[in-house]
């Protein structure tokens, strides 16, 4: 882990330059909402640096800020104050066009309900963020077939999500994530729908884009789930109060569990 | 940038996902604009009719009426203000009216007329022969009225077709028959060729007498005429004969033209009359037809905003994975554009289908500029209707989008 202070000033082009920039560089991350005229803080002053190349898990009861933490990281929110560097890029002051340009490009998003478009076909949803991104037909095309096959959808293009199990239609998901070639995957909950058994070709998923090199940030409550990532956050009242590496990611057992290693406020968690 | 192509296949998903809701939208379009070309179909229709029919008038006719034009009504002289006789032998000089072919005293009432028990609701006109020619009427059978029936006061008639059928069984011969106007009997010696029904009254259901034995028999003896209908010799000069006519008139009656105690309309500008005033009625029915179209417009708009809400999850899914406003706003356009231009299509048939049949006594006629027209309409109807809710849609933050459930 590499500490906060690192990140000095906003516009600061380069933290080291022998060093490539890191994937997410938060600093002094606040936001807070107003709900019913009262004010309340939803994350109290995060820093937070992911390298390329990471997976990392960000854990947290409901209420802990972590929702919050994963919109601010995706570009659907933008923080209250605090400095934010994606990938290099200072999200701070971009509109809305630059933002969903960043989305689009940098992000590649793996949502708890799948978030599939219904009534379109697998491979549309596949290629739905190409097409966003101005990738001609036939080029995205062969990409989104590509990473149909890769998830093991190779023989349900033409199916539609209420087609496909809540397995598939995740796998389709993270096909959808994959295909623009993010620099940062970005994944909240996704196995909250799924039963042990998807969960875990799910996760054998991750581990498999982990090892080929891709950044992934997930977010989950479930400690054998978060077992899978290379380190832990752990967020409580909006604040990181946990922050470890562990083992490899392919050596997943209950042993590696982070469960018991620390206490959340309110439970329900470690059962 | 998302093709508009792919668009358009989007749009046409969205539509096909809800297709009652849709179809239902798209009768609301149809209606619209089926009754905007139905109605201007009808007002052209009836326009066309009502200019024939004053053509069929004949083109050189004068028609003198008793009474001051309102700009001319300053003159409070009465006297000898009547169109009589007089009047009539004066405008036929041809000395004092070269430009003046024929003059023929009009009376005109309102008979039924009966024969073996069938009866038939006619309007009668007593004149001279010259009448006929004047109103372009022709003798298919029999005899006109002559100037010998004029002077002997015969108790003639030349009866038009609608009259014969209603009268007489087909294949009898009315020539030569008696028939009841009122208290009195009418010898028909000529059978009028049909003029066609028009938009302002039917010109077959007629009875042309001489007027002395109108004048004896049914409206009873009087020196005035209801009207003079002087025709012309050429339409070139017909201006000359109008201008004739009025100095003749008020020498006759001692009076200046400006002053006149008659009004003298020429059939071009009883014809430019009575365009304006079918142009107005027209211009009437497509407004009419047009808040139809309104209705369906706000049908668009509602179910545009419906269908935003129930979308709005899919909204935020799409803005999360990278499409801008501008894609969003799009994708709404071209569904509500489409919604409205295949509700224009269809209603563009079917008010071309419903055109074909007779209206109310009225053939339409399909005026060439209300199918672009109302299919122009459709589809700015479908985009003014379509971008609030298209602009509310490409306006939704992604993470309440996301979150709504």
């Amino acid at each position: 882990m590499i500490a906060p202070s690192e990140l000095e000033a906003p516009d600061h082009k380069a933290i080291d330059s022998t060093k490539p920039e890191p994937i997410i560089a938060l600093k002094d991350i606040i936001k807070s909402y107003t709900m019913g005229g009262v004010e309340v803080l939803a994350i109290r002053g995060i820093s937070l640096i992911v390298e390329r190349g990471e997976f990392v898990a960000i854990m947290g009861t409901s209420g802990s800020g972590k929702s919050t933490l994963m919109n601010i990281v995706g570009c659907l929110d933008v923080p209250t104050s605090g400095h934010y560097r994606l990938d290099g890029v200072n999200i701070r002051h971009l509109d809305d066009l630059a933002l969903s340009r960043i989305r689009n490009k940098k992000i590649g998003f793996v949502f708890q309900g799948f978030n599939l478009i219904p009534r379109m076909s697998a491979i549309h949803n596949v290629e739905l963020p190409m097409t966003y991104a101005g990738v001609k037909p036939a080029e995205r095309r062969k990409r989104a077939l590509v990473a149909l096959d890769m998830v093991g959808l190779g023989d349900r293009l033409s199916h539609f999500s209420s087609e496909l199990s809540g397995g598939q239609q995740q796998r389709v998901a993270i096909a959808r994530a994959m295909c623009t070639n993010p620099s940062l995957i970005l994944a909240d909950e996704p196995t909250g729908n799924l039963d042990s058994r998807s969960s875990a070709e799910l996760m054998s998923l991750f581990t498999g884009l982990h090892d080929q090199g891709r950044t992934i940030v997930m977010i989950t409550h479930e400690p054998d789930i978060a077992a899978y990532a290379s380190r832990v956050v752990v967020l409580r009242d909006g604040e990181i109060v946990s922050d470890r590496p562990q083992g490899t990611s392919s050596a997943v057992s209950y042993e590696l569990s982070p469960s018991g290693r620390y206490s959340f406020g309110d439970s329900g968690v470690e059962s | 940038m998302a093709s508009a192509f792919g668009n358009l296949v989007m749009a046409v998903r969205g539509i096909g996902s809800n297709w009652l809701r849709t179809l239902l939208t798209m009768l609301g379009v149809l209606i619209g604009v089926a009754s905007v070309i139905v109605l201007l179909a009808i007002g052209t229709g009836s326009s066309q009719s009502i200019e024939k029919s004053i053509e069929s008038l004949g083109s050189n006719t004068l028609t003198v009426f008793s009474g001051a034009s309102s700009s001319s009504s300053s003159g409070t002289k009465i006297r000898n203000s009547t169109l009589n006789t007089a009047s009539v032998s004066a405008l036929s000089n041809s000395l004092n009216d070269p430009d003046v072919k024929s003059v023929s005293p009009v009376v005109t009432t309102s008979v039924t007329a009966t024969y073996n028990g069938s009866s038939y609701s006619t309007s009668v006109i007593g004149s001279t022969a010259s009448y006929l020619s004047a109103e372009n009427y022709t003798v298919s059978a029999g005899r006109s009225i002559s100037h010998a029936d004029v002077a002997d006061r015969a108790q003639v008639i030349d009866i038009g077709t609608s009259v014969a059928s209603a009268l007489f069984a087909t294949g009898s011969d009315p020539l030569g028959k008696q028939i009841q106007l009122g208290s009195s009997e009418f010898t028909v010696v000529g059978l009028l060729a049909s003029k066609g029904s028009s938009g302002l009254s039917n010109q077959d259901a007629v009875a042309i007498a001489p007027y002395t034995a109108v004048q004896d028999q049914l409206t009873g003896e009087s020196a005035s005429f209801s009207e003079l209908l002087v025709q012309g010799k050429t339409p070139a000069t017909l201006s000359l004969a109008e201008s004739e006519v009025e100095s003749t008139l008020a020498s006759l009656n001692d009076t200046t033209v400006a002053n006149l105690p008659f009004t003298v309309i020429d059939s071009a500008s009883l014809l430019s009359t009575a365009t304006s005033s079918s142009k107005t009625f027209t211009a009437l029915l497509g407004w009419v037809a047009a808040v139809s179209l309104l209705v369906g417009a706000i049908g668009v708009m509602n179910i545009m905003l419906v269908t935003v809400t129930e979308r709005t999850r899919e909204i935020g899914i799409r803005k999360a994975i990278g499409a801008r406003r501008r894609v969003i706003l799009t994708q709404f356009l071209i569904e509500s554009t489409v919604i409205s231009f295949l509700g224009g299509i269809f209603g563009a048939f079917a008010g071309i289908l419903v055109s074909h049949f007779k209206i109310d006594g009225v053939t339409p006629v399909l005026a060439s500029y209300s199918i672009p027209l109302a299919l122009g309409v459709a589809v700015s109807v479908g985009i003014v209707a379509g971008f609030y809710p298209a602009h509310r849609a490409a306006s939704l933050r992604p993470i309440d989008a996301l979150r709504y459930e």
